[in-house]
């Protein structure tokens, strides 16, 4: 049995070049978004937008400037450029697969979560479940997709095409105990340097999230969830208000019944009584 | 959870017809079965619940196949593809929602032929007019049962809505209670529309049902005020704009308020069958608002 793989992304040496983008879409045969006549968002150098059936990474651009314009000349400039990779999170425990009536959705023998295209009928509950927002249909397909970390590769002993392509290593994919280690690792080099970096993603998220970043501002920050929980947390709280409900429901019909009827059956109220 | 969601559900206009229609069929399934309770499984009212019933859970079933991005494969919600064994994950609330509607499919067949039988529509070997299943102690048994699963199919929807990461649907876990309020409601308003225009039937079953739906639909105004309550800060402004506000607000006006002040005072309602007509018709138009409203808002809002 293989050990649980998945992708570390260090989000402090990304320089958003999306060559990993660029990878995903090539190994993967994503289409281009509108077939290539993509009009520009307007946000940052983000044209991509957002994760989707078609976009399985998105470098996202996070501008922290100060809104009154440039620094005085000579001095440092007052802001910052936060970039970083996003995919799907391949969690321990997945919100998707929970909630996927037919079963397309299935955790690997490498521990991560795969959506198989040919057994999707698009019922889209997985898209709502999601806690990130990852997955959406393929207009291509017409199923729901995601990142599938490559399954086909690794089951080629091939590094996943982002990580492949990622020239900073902001991108590592190998084991998680040994990913762990490496981001443990770096979050104390930082802290050492000042830089309030933590793991976005640990053992207390959902089981663990087999892919894990290493941020150095707030989750809310990048597009994530503070605190991402298993849409299934509502299933047996709603069912038992439902059959409460139904209860109550049952009993007050039955009595108003009874009572509107005993009302009502006079000779004068009454019609025919054939079927 | 995400204060908003970028990529769509696309949960339409098919699904609010799906989810509001399959909550009739619950419903006036339910109703017959009150009836049935009641030692009324044979009367006119209880074979129109029966009749509606079964035609409106095929439709839902075939608005729910058209909704699918792939509705060749509609059956892969029961049947595991490749190697063809069934499928059930009661955990969640399609999977289970899936098997609910073929299950209530199978067991309003049964009714619906034995209604068609009862009404001399229909002969089928020794099933005959004067020896039909409803009526029966074995009847009042189907029935029971019927309604059971008639009350998880009415609630279901809502429950799924509840099981997901949207805003608004995640927020308040009173949505499955509501739809089942909301489905029995619709459900007994479908019949009583039927009954009024049609005239021949048993009035003190009528007069029966009016007073249990203005009960429920009290019951009802307590549940959608429930569901607000309990939405919160975070969400609350998911429904309470644009279409879903609005939708919100005629359903609550005309859809609860409006037949509680119309349904209340009647007594007689074969006198009143005009008003019994109204009183149903708004009743479902409003039990339709409120479930398309509910799963409009997260995803507009």
């Amino acid at each position: 049995m293989p050990e649980p793989m998945g992708f570390y992304t260090d989000t402090t040496v990304c320089i958003g070049c999306k060559a990993c983008e660029v990878a995903c879409k090539e190994w993967n045969q994503l289409p281009a978004i509108n077939g290539g006549q993509n009009t520009l968002s307007g946000d940052s150098y983000d044209n991509t937008r957002r994760l989707d059936g078609i976009n399985w990474r998105h470098v996202k651009f996070i501008e922290q400037f100060a809104p009154q314009g440039p620094s005085p000349a000579g001095s440092a400039p007052q802001g910052r450029w936060l970039m970083m990779s996003d995919v799907c999170k391949h969690c321990v425990q997945a919100g998707c697969l929970e909630v996927c009536p037919t079963g397309a959705i299935i955790r690997t023998e490498f521990d991560t979560v795969v959506i198989q295209a040919d057994v999707c009928n698009g019922c889209r509950d997985c898209i709502a479940a999601c806690p990130f927002d990852v997955i959406d249909i393929n207009p291509v397909t017409n199923t729901a997709q995601k990142c599938t970390l490559c399954y086909d590769r690794m089951q080629a002993n091939l590094v996943p095409a982002c990580a492949k392509a990622c020239p900073t290593a902001s991108i590592q994919f190998g084991t998680i105990a040994d990913l762990r280690s490496r981001a443990d690792q770096r979050v104390a080099q930082l802290r050492g340097q000042g830089v309030p970096a933590y793991i976005y993603g640990d053992e207390r998220m959902l089981g663990g999230l087999n892919s894990f970043y290493l941020l150095i501002d707030r989750p809310g920050v990048y597009g994530l969830p503070a605190n991402p929980q298993l849409p299934s947390r509502n299933n047996l709280p709603s069912w038992l208000l439902s059959i409460g409900t139904a209860v109550i429901a049952g009993l007050l019909g039955l009595v108003a019944f009874r009572k509107g009827r005993m009302d009502a059956v006079t000779p004068a109220a009454r019609g025919g009584e054939g079927v | 959870m995400l204060p908003f969601r970028e990529n769509p559900v696309e949960w339409g206009w098919l699904v609010y017809l799906e989810m509001f229609i399959a909550g009739v069929a619950a419903g006036a399934y339910a109703t017959a079965a009150l009836l049935e309770a009641n030692g009324r499984g044979n009367s006119p009212v209880a074979r129109t619940g029966h009749l509606l019933a079964f035609p409106l859970v095929v439709l839902a079933g075939i608005l729910l196949t058209v909704d699918l991005h792939r509705p060749e494969r509609f059956w892969h919600m029961v049947i595991a593809s490749e190697v063809f064994t069934p499928i059930l994950k009661l955990w969640s609330p399609m999977s289970f929602g899936s098997w609910l509607l073929l299950l209530f499919g199978f067991w309003t067949f049964v009714s619906f032929l034995d209604a068609l039988i009862a009404r001399r529509r229909l002969t089928l070997w020794g099933w005959r007019a004067d020896r039909t299943l409803h009526g029966t102690p074995l009847g009042l048994v189907w029935s029971l049962i019927g309604a059971v699963i008639a009350f998880f199919l009415g609630s279901y929807s809502g429950v799924l809505l509840n099981v997901t990461n949207f805003p608004g649907w995640g927020h308040s876990i009173m949505i499955g209670a509501m739809f089942v309020a909301t489905a029995l409601v619709t459900g007994m308003a479908a019949v009583l529309l039927i009954e009024a225009l049609r005239r021949q039937t048993d009035w003190g079953d009528v007069a029966g049902i009016v007073r249990a739906t203005v009960v429920l639909v009290a019951w009802q105004l307590l549940l959608v005020l429930a569901f607000v309550v309990t939405l919160g800060r975070a969400g609350l402004p998911v429904f309470f704009t644009g279409g879903s506000l609005v939708a919100i607000l005629l359903a609550i006006a005309f859809g609860i308020v409006v037949p509680l002040i119309l349904g209340a005072p009647i007594a007689n309602p074969r006198v009143h069958s005009g008003r019994v007509a109204l009183f149903a018709a708004l009743i479902l138009v409003g039990g339709f608002l409120l479930r398309a409203a509910v799963v409009m808002g997260p995803q507009h809002g």
